[in-house]
């Protein structure tokens, strides 16, 4: 990543914006943050609001002539845009003109004298079906038919309204007046009207749809005229220029200025240096200054993430849930699609269960080539990405499930094999529930080398970023790490800790406290004695801590284990015989055991990955690489 | 007493306070999810962190209590009576304490992470951090119960 400085003419700072965007590789560095940095030179350069404003009037009065036309933009095709070397300014006055000549008046003011027409007929209450239509011929303007029709429809509106054809209580309020005043018979009187009510309302009715067949007529004629597809392409054109003459505004609210020039810093990958350089100098015809360097010791640089397998694509989610990686770090996406189904196995450790989540994981990813993603729910969206991470777990599952001789729970339908032994560490060979501690140990043994894992990928980050003084700590946390773990299985564990400090003090000096010193020395050199001390007592007690804590593996693997047997037990399984009763409660607790369990296992395992592994050399403070680019 | 009797108090107590305490911690986290889930539903999926944790709570005294009882008709002596019931306390006592850990910082964290998302990976350090006080104490009551 190479950071670009830029000065350039104020004049030119619209085309230079554009030009970019159309790449689409600048990361713009929003300088008002380093204002400090140029007190009394650089002040903030400020867009004017009126662009903004009508921007975003012009984008409201596009949106209404769509819904005039009864046009959706989104569904229509995307069209191309041409680049200009206008200011805004000009672009926009451009856009105002050409919307004032589009023909979309001609075609609302159609659509309104037809509603208005269909109002009158509905109040009218007539049944158009048997009424007589008339052919309609007329050799007039499409404006003049319109404009008649229009004042023939108000008048026709008014009588109907004084008379009281649309408004029947005006009719019979007006005849009970009458009955007072002259003493007629009402009754009589209803009767006559009635009859002339309903001739009058005939009369109007087709009058009525007479009209309209007109304004179909004249609506037929102007689309023969100006297409329609035409205005809606012209609609659309003004509605991408106006929506990019936005964005390269706004975009502008980052940049600093003096009196006549821009200054703004933009980050761009190295392969897109050249490019956006050139680019930079063609809009502004060569009077520019653009330098790039590489971004300073404690810079942030925003991180391009290298596009993994769609397999991994779940584990992705789960390292940038935590926090994204930063530029030039490990992408410890890949490690984790390896180690996090070798804990979840661990702890899930079972032959059958991992068949089933197989099997759910390879449904979840034929359906994900099948279901569109964007439409799915949350929670469906999550387990149809995750599909190839359920297959990983399932077989990280039934490996396991052969080490430990678990097919659904302890049954002794399968016997533990055994990988070998390393000193007090028995890899596999044994059941859990039977022998806890030898899982425990187990467990912690795992710990380390995972937490090894960590290390020598803190190592390399270290070594990436050039921190060559802070480089050998992880190296002699390693050695702490795995010479206190030597300590405690040399002398039989933490209740002999007495030993370690009479016979082992040798030992204890060498594996313990010289890397502790170690680490207090380089950080102390790096960054200061304090720090060093504070530094190496967080190595000490971490070291302790995380490597307990993936005790957690033996206690959620018992647990497993354990909820496995008591469905066993309830179903009468004895020695890998599994009668025919039993089937459907086994199901039964194989369904909830999947379910928490699962659940259960999976947050831990990560927990262990964000928390244990994590702390050694992902911190999460990554910036993901956003390049301004039009939408 | 008995010591048939106190090692099933021991057993009680190992299943009934880690579920309480499970209980009073989905509730303090559940309730903060489900608010800050209407404003922004799309952080759900990282804080359900804190209610699946605050659940573990609950399987760890389920672990221990299974422990026990497959221990009970072994247990002839009062010193493995008083075993089994200092394994329940210790189990008790660590969960009620992990989970007052994890409602306090999960609430927090729950809140915290809604206004600004980017603080999660640091926040999140004390929810499990609280957690592990539990884990600690499960092994310790584990290994106490392995003497049995």
């Amino acid at each position: 990543m190479r950071k670009l400085k830029v000065i350039i003419f104020e004049d030119d700072v619209d085309a230079v914006v554009r030009s970019l965007g159309e790449a689409g590789t600048v990361q713009f560095i929003d300088m008002r943050e380093k204002l400090e940095e140029w007190k009394g030179v650089l002040v903030p350069h400020v867009v004017s609001t009126e662009a903004l404003t009508k921007c975003s009037d012009l984008l409201s009065k596009i949106e209404v002539s769509f819904g005039k036309l009864g046009l959706k933009p989104e569904e229509l095709p995307s069209v191309e845009i041409p680049i200009t070397k206008e200011s805004i300014e000009e672009v926009l006055a451009r856009v105002e003109r050409k919307l004032a000549e589009l023909p979309v008046e001609k075609f609302t003011k159609c659509s309104a004298l037809i509603s208005r027409i269909d109002q009158l007929i509905e109040a009218l209450g007539v049944e158009t079906e048997e009424l007589e239509i008339e052919e309609v011929t007329w050799k007039k303007p499409v404006e003049d038919v319109l404009v008649e029709i229009e004042n023939e429809l108000s008048e026709i509106e008014k009588k109907a309204e004084t008379t009281g054809l649309t408004n029947r209580q005006v009719l019979v309020d007006r005849i009970k007046t009458l009955a007072v005043r002259e003493e007629i018979n009402v009754g009589r009187k209803l009767a006559e009207l009635r009859k002339i009510v309903i001739e009058s309302e005939r009369f109007f009715a087709e009058r009525l749809l007479n009209l309209k067949k007109n304004v179909e007529m004249a609506r037929a004629s102007i689309e023969e005229e100006t297409k329609l597809g035409d205005i809606s392409e012209d609609l659309l054109t003004l509605r991408e220029i106006v929506g990019k003459e936005k964005q390269i505004a706004e975009v502008q609210e980052k940049f600093v200025r003096s009196t006549k020039t821009i200054y703004f810093e933009a980050w761009v990958p190295e392969s897109n240096v050249k490019e956006a350089i050139e680019r930079v100098k063609k809009a502004t015809d060569g009077n520019s200054i653009v330098t790039d360097e590489p971004p300073a010791r404690d810079e942030k640089a925003p991180t391009i993430l290298k596009s993994c397998p769609s397999y991994m694509t779940a584990f992705e989610k789960l390292v940038c849930a935590f926090g994204y990686p930063c530029s030039g770090d490990v992408n410890p996406i890949r490690v984790l699609a390896i180690t996090f189904p070798i804990l979840f196995g661990i702890m899930f450790a079972d032959v059958g269960q991992g068949a089933i989540f197989i099997v759910i994981g390879a449904i979840l990813a034929f359906l994900r080539r099948r279901v569109k993603l964007e439409e799915a729910g949350d929670i469906t969206r999550y387990l149809l990405i995750s599909g190839e991470m359920f297959i990983l777990m399932g077989i990280s599952a039934i490996f396991f499930g052969f080490i430990f001789g678990e097919f659904f729970g302890p049954s002794g339908f399968i016997h533990p094999i055994s990988l070998g032994r390393i000193g007090p560490f028995y890899i596999g060979g044994f059941e859990p529930t039977q022998e806890p501690m030898k899982m425990l140990r187990f467990a912690i043994l795992v710990g380390a080398v995972h937490l090894s894992l960590g290390l020598i990928l803190r190592f390399i980050n270290e070594i990436r970023h050039h921190h060559y003084k802070l480089a050998p700590v992880p190296i002699y946390w390693l050695w702490l790490l795995l010479g206190s773990l030597f300590l405690w299985a040399y002398w039989g564990g933490i209740s002999n800790i007495t030993r370690w400090f009479a016979e082992g003090s040798l030992m204890l000096a060498g594996l313990v406290i010289l890397p502790l010193l170690l680490i207090l020395v380089f950080t102390g050199i790096a960054e200061g004695f304090m720090e060093g001390v504070g530094f190496s007592v967080e190595v000490f007690a971490e070291t302790l801590s995380h490597t307990m804590s993936y005790g957690r593996l033996m206690a959620l693997g018992l647990i497993h284990s354990a909820m496995n047997y008591l469905f066993l037990v309830l179903g009468g399984v004895e020695h890998g015989h599994f009668p025919l009763g039993s089937i459907p409660l086994i199901a039964i607790g194989t369904i909830l055991v999947m379910i928490i369990e699962g659940l259960v296992v999976f947050v831990h395992t990560l927990r262990l990955h964000w928390v244990e592994w994590f702390s050694k050399f992902h911190t999460g403070e990554g910036i993901p690489f956003k390049p301004f680019k039009y939408t | 007493m008995d010591h048939g009797l106190i090692s099933l108090i021991g057993m009680a107590l190992s299943i009934l306070v880690p579920l309480v305490s499970a209980a009073i911690t989905i509730i303090i986290c559940g309730t903060a999810m489900a608010g800050v889930g209407t404003e922004k539903p799309e952080i759900l999926s990282r804080l359900i962190i804190t209610v699946v944790l605050g659940e573990a709570l609950a399987i760890y005294g389920l672990l221990i209590a299974f422990m026990l009882l497959s221990k009970i008709p072994d247990i002839a002596t009062m010193e493995n009576a008083n075993k089994a019931l200092i394994a329940g306390i210790i189990i008790a006592v660590a969960t009620i304490f992990a989970g007052a850990g994890i409602s306090y910082c999960g609430s927090s964290l729950i809140g915290a992470t809604a206004e600004r998302p980017e603080t999660f990976s640091s926040n999140v350090i004390g929810v499990v951090l609280s957690e592990a006080l539990a884990i600690y104490g499960l092994l310790i009551a584990f290994m106490i119960i392995g003497q049995i």
